[in-house]
């Protein structure tokens, strides 16, 4: 049981970065961004490939960082191109940004790599420093301690951020996007860099992920943005959305929340394999429940 | 802050779907010149091109032809967001002026940014709060009191009220106002047009507003201007506009119009 937990805190927390990312462009920006499966890839493919030839952790990490934030820009440049007089709530051309990008980042994952996978063994990652710099063994408690403290900071960082100027633009352009337009904001630009935040913080979970299980692979990506959809949704119902400096927290405790039920499912015999479709089928029941509850009540 | 400025529209023209079966011709030739701290009223039958109008202005889209200045500067080619720094806009879904999911005082942040770069300080200040709190007093609304509290929370009418004040709040050099009381019931309505009223004068305003009521058109503003076809077929100023009735007003329009006047909801109201 204390296994249990343990790993799915761990893993909760590092997917806590990619959810706090989903919620940016899913809830804030109203942008259900494809792109996610592809950038939490290239943030663990170009820290593997870093690491494995010998340049520092922190590099590393910060570098995957850089190129999914470069992968959000790109989907948010592709959209800028295709949108060509859709409306502001038209998901056909966000779907397909994402899509395009996500499809494109395949093969750029492949050539960073160069190969399908790089393992990480025998090598010092990111928590091996941090555990040496503050003398500690790299105990999973001692990480999952760490691993709070970033998630943390992150979450403040992220706060503060959406209520400066520039953040409460953001929010805005995805509340109601003709509104802000006629208050002089740039809302093309805005989006852009949203998207490339969002995807930078999806990068740093794939950056951190692949050092703690100790390998990169190019299909480690996929069904990225419905685990992301189920974690800020479990989290938003579980630990409620009162305020977005709340709901912050609430979508990281959904992410801890949805790795262990997949721990617990795997521990009673579930098919590793069968996960995504579950996953997908929570999302739909999630999603659908506003839906349905409408249609009961007035029967 | 920028000051009320003159605007001068010459050879408007909007051709939507050209080319194809359905091309229309929304605005067809406008000229116009307001100078700067005139109130404009505009009438017109549904279709005749006021909306078209407004969002030609605000450059919601390219022009087929004909120029947009404002202030003495050529702002055709400007994008909407860019003019957007110089020109407040309320729209007649009381929806469309504020973020519903933001709270007042983030609504209130966002207009008060208008000329300003949108950087990485907080966007709510204890001074800028301070500015919010005396401008919300003035609607006598008691939204002073819940500035956390978020705007999809609020009436129609108070939402009009807020999306007016944020559209004034920076001083833009023009105010356009499209039909926003057509939404909301008429005492509400009543007490937005005044408050309309009350904030251009004060703040000598150059503003155009759109609406279908030929009783507020007529109230309002210093001149009147029917559209009629994407044309302006009736331009009164005040000495002309002040004795009329709206029975006179719908007489002046089978003359110009010169084809049987759509009795729509102008009459009711």
């Amino acid at each position: 049981m204390n296994v249990i937990l343990s790993s799915a805190l761990e893993q909760g927390l590092l997917y806590g970065f990619m959810v706090l990312g989903v919620y940016l462009t899913f809830r804030v920006l109203d942008f259900p961004d494809l792109t996610v499966d592809g950038s939490l890839t290239v943030g663990a493919a170009t820290t593997a490939i870093l690491i494995a030839n010998g340049h520092s952790p922190f590099l590393a990490t910060l570098a995957g960082v850089a190129a999914g934030m470069a992968a959000g820009c790109v989907t948010g440049l592709l959209h800028l191109l295709l949108k060509s007089g859709a409306s502001d709530t038209n998901y056909g051309p966000k779907l397909l940004a994402g899509i395009l990008t996500m499809t494109g980042l395949y093969t750029i994952n492949l050539r960073i790599m160069g190969r399908s996978n790089i393992p990480l063994l025998g090598v010092q990652v990111i928590y091996d420093k941090v555990g040496a710099f503050l003398s500690l063994t790299l105990t999973s408690w001692n990480l999952i301690l760490a691993l709070v403290a970033l998630a943390l900071a992150v979450k403040f960082a992220l706060d503060w951020f959406l209520h400066t100027e520039f953040g409460l633009s953001l929010q805005a352009t995805g509340d109601n996007e003709q509104m802000i337009r006629s208050m002089g904001a740039n809302t093309q630009l805005t989006r852009i860099l949203g998207l490339g935040l969002a995807n930078a913080l999806v990068a740093l979970s794939g950056s951190l992920v692949a050092q703690q299980q100790g390998f990169a692979d190019v299909g480690m990506g996929i069904g990225t943005l419905v685990a992301g959809l189920a974690s800020v949704i479990m989290g938003e119902v579980i630990f409620g959305e009162r305020s977005i400096s709340w709901v912050l927290f609430s979508v990281i405790g959904g992410s801890i929340v949805y790795r262990l039920l997949i721990a617990v499912s795997l521990r009673f015999g579930v098919n590793p394999t069968d996960l995504k479709l579950l996953t997908a089928a929570l999302v739909v029941v999630a999603l659908s429940v506003p839906t349905i509850r409408k249609k009961v009540v007035r029967v | 802050m920028s000051a009320p400025a003159p605007l001068g529209l010459s050879g408007l023209r909007k051709v939507f779907f050209p080319g194809t079966v359905n091309e229309v011709a929304a605005l067809d030739g406008i000229d116009l010149d307001v100078p700067a701290g005139q109130f404009v009223s505009i009438i017109g039958s549904n279709g005749s091109g006021k909306s078209t109008l407004m969002n030609a202005i605000a450059g919601h889209f390219p022009l087929t032809a004909g120029s947009v200045v404002l202030g003495g500067t050529d702002i055709t080619k400007q994008s909407e967001h860019v003019r957007a720094r110089v020109i407040g806009r309320v729209f007649q879904d009381p929806n469309a002026g504020t973020a519903p999911d933001m709270t007042i005082e983030e609504n209130l942040a966002l207009s008060l940014l208008r000329q300003k770069r949108r950087g990485l300080r907080l966007g709510v200040t204890p001074k800028r709060r301070e500015v919010m709190r005396e401008q919300l007093a003035r609607l006598d609304m008691h939204l002073e009191d819940r500035l956390k509290t978020h705007v999809n929370k609020l009436s129609g009418g108070q939402r009009q009220a807020m999306s007016l004040l944020m559209a004034t709040v920076a001083e833009p050099s023009l105010l356009l106002v499209d039909e926003h009381t057509a939404a909301l019931d008429p005492k509400v309505a009543a007490t937005v047009m005044g408050l309309t009223d009350a904030i251009v004068q004060e703040r000598g305003l150059t503003a155009l507003m759109v609406t279908h009521n030929m009783e507020q058109a007529l109230r309002y503003g210093d001149r009147l201007i029917m559209m009629h076809a994407g044309r302006i077929v009736l331009d009164l100023p005040q000495e002309q506009k002040c004795c009329l009735q709206v029975g006179d007003l719908i007489q002046k329009f089978h003359e110009v119009a010169g084809e049987a006047f759509a009795v729509d909801r102008m009459l009711l109201e």
